[in-house]
């Protein structure tokens, strides 16, 4: 873990200087935990990958204000979820102008069908709809919290450089989320059955 | 002991699963004594753990190269797929329009053309004037006062004049043949 966290400041410091290899580096490392974490808050592939290229095009460009290079994963969190903030708004925008643009939440629009097993599908789809039955009874600081522990695997002391934060507002949040979870049988029976 | 009978509630699992270093020092003795509060915090753990691992398992595959050099965009396409950039783009190519329609109308012209138009003014009137001086060394008075002055006319003439405003010198030898006639 310290290894990797070595890595990471020692390609955030060639980086900074200038150098693209190591740029291109960090977005390797990273491009799949910020893919996820804007899939499961957009719900659509396509955005994903938009908003992804957005968010590590961004942090190229400020990778220069970020003063302690050992931050790097919650500095870049910290863009992402600006980003989605970001995206968010222009559709509330579009929606007012009365342009909304429809994103798909089927995600399987272009898939190949045998690369996709039936069963895998179902599970697919039963996940993600429990997944949001139970996080829409969360508030938004709850649910942010909670999917950035639980699917971002995000530490507490990360969360809390990401959402700027204090450490016990965090972990508040997050007791919270937890009392809910344990209330919530749908998803628990998901998980148990796996 | 009391405390070690006394398994951790609901409450204190979920501490112990945020933080355990949050958890009273007797409770984090117990659970660190009880094998059964064990499990249990591990089961809690391990599901967290599933939760995880099938979110990134159903995350779809991303077919797009990611890199952190832009995306070269064409300014049009960028302006016009924009739900934000083209109002804005609008709004700016009207307000140019305007000030272009303003700044072109007649009462704004200025500079140049201004003094191109005053120039040819100056140089109409200028001829004007030119022609007036000819026209008064010709005619000294003006045309009104030409008609008592004697002064000859295109269309009058000389005995319809003399008749009309007779010349002094005719005036005086008419006075004397009046005087020569009462004496």
């Amino acid at each position: 873990m310290t290894d990797r966290k070595d890595q990471i400041s020692e390609l955030v410091e060639d980086a900074r200087a200038g150098n693209r290899m190591a740029a291109d580096q960090l977005v390797s490392l990273f491009h799949e935990d910020i893919f996820r974490m804007v899939y499961y808050r957009t719900s659509s592939r396509m955005d994903a990958e938009d908003l992804t290229q957005d968010i590590f095009v961004q942090m190229f460009k400020n990778l220069r204000s970020l003063k302690d290079a050992g931050r790097f994963r919650a500095w870049l969190f910290r863009i992402a979820l600006n980003r989605i903030r970001d995206f968010y708004r222009k559709k509330s925008v579009m929606a007012f102008w009365g342009t909304t643009v429809e994103f798909d939440d089927t995600d399987h629009s272009d898939a190949v069908p045998h690369e996709t097993p039936a069963d895998k599908l179902i599970m697919e789809k039963e996940f993600l709809n429990q997944l949001n039955q139970f996080t829409d009874k969360l508030s938004k600081m709850e649910r942010e919290v909670f999917i950035l522990r639980f699917i971002d695997h995000l530490g507490i002391r990360e969360i809390a450089d990401t959402l700027k934060k204090g450490e016990s507002t965090i972990k508040t949040h997050l007791y919270r989320a937890l009392k809910k979870f344990r209330q919530t049988p749908g998803i628990h029976d998901l998980l148990k059955g796996t | 002991m009391k405390t070690e009978s006394v398994h951790l509630n609901e409450d204190q699992l979920i501490c112990a699963v945020v933080d355990e270093s949050d958890l009273t020092v007797a409770v984090r003795n117990h659970l660190f004594a009880c094998p059964a509060c064990q499990n249990e915090k591990q089961q809690f753990e391990q599901e967290l753990k599933i939760l995880g691992h099938m979110a990134e398992k159903f995350v779809p595959l991303h077919r797009k190269a990611v890199s952190s050099l832009p995306e070269r965009q064409g300014f049009w396409k960028n302006v016009f797929l924009s739900p934000v950039k083209w109002p804005r783009f609008a709004a700016g190519l009207t307000v140019i329009l305007l000030m272009v329609g303003i700044w072109g109308s007649p009462q704004f012209e200025t500079g140049y053309e201004e003094e191109i138009v005053q120039t040819a003014w100056e140089s109409d009137e200028d001829q004007q004037m030119t022609t007036d001086i000819r026209v008064l060394e010709g005619y000294t008075l003006p045309e009104f006062y030409l008609d008592v002055s004697g002064e000859t006319y295109g269309y009058f003439d000389e005995e319809f004049l003399e008749f009309v405003a007779p010349l002094e010198e005719n005036q005086i030898h008419s006075e004397v043949i009046i005087t020569d006639s009462v004496a």
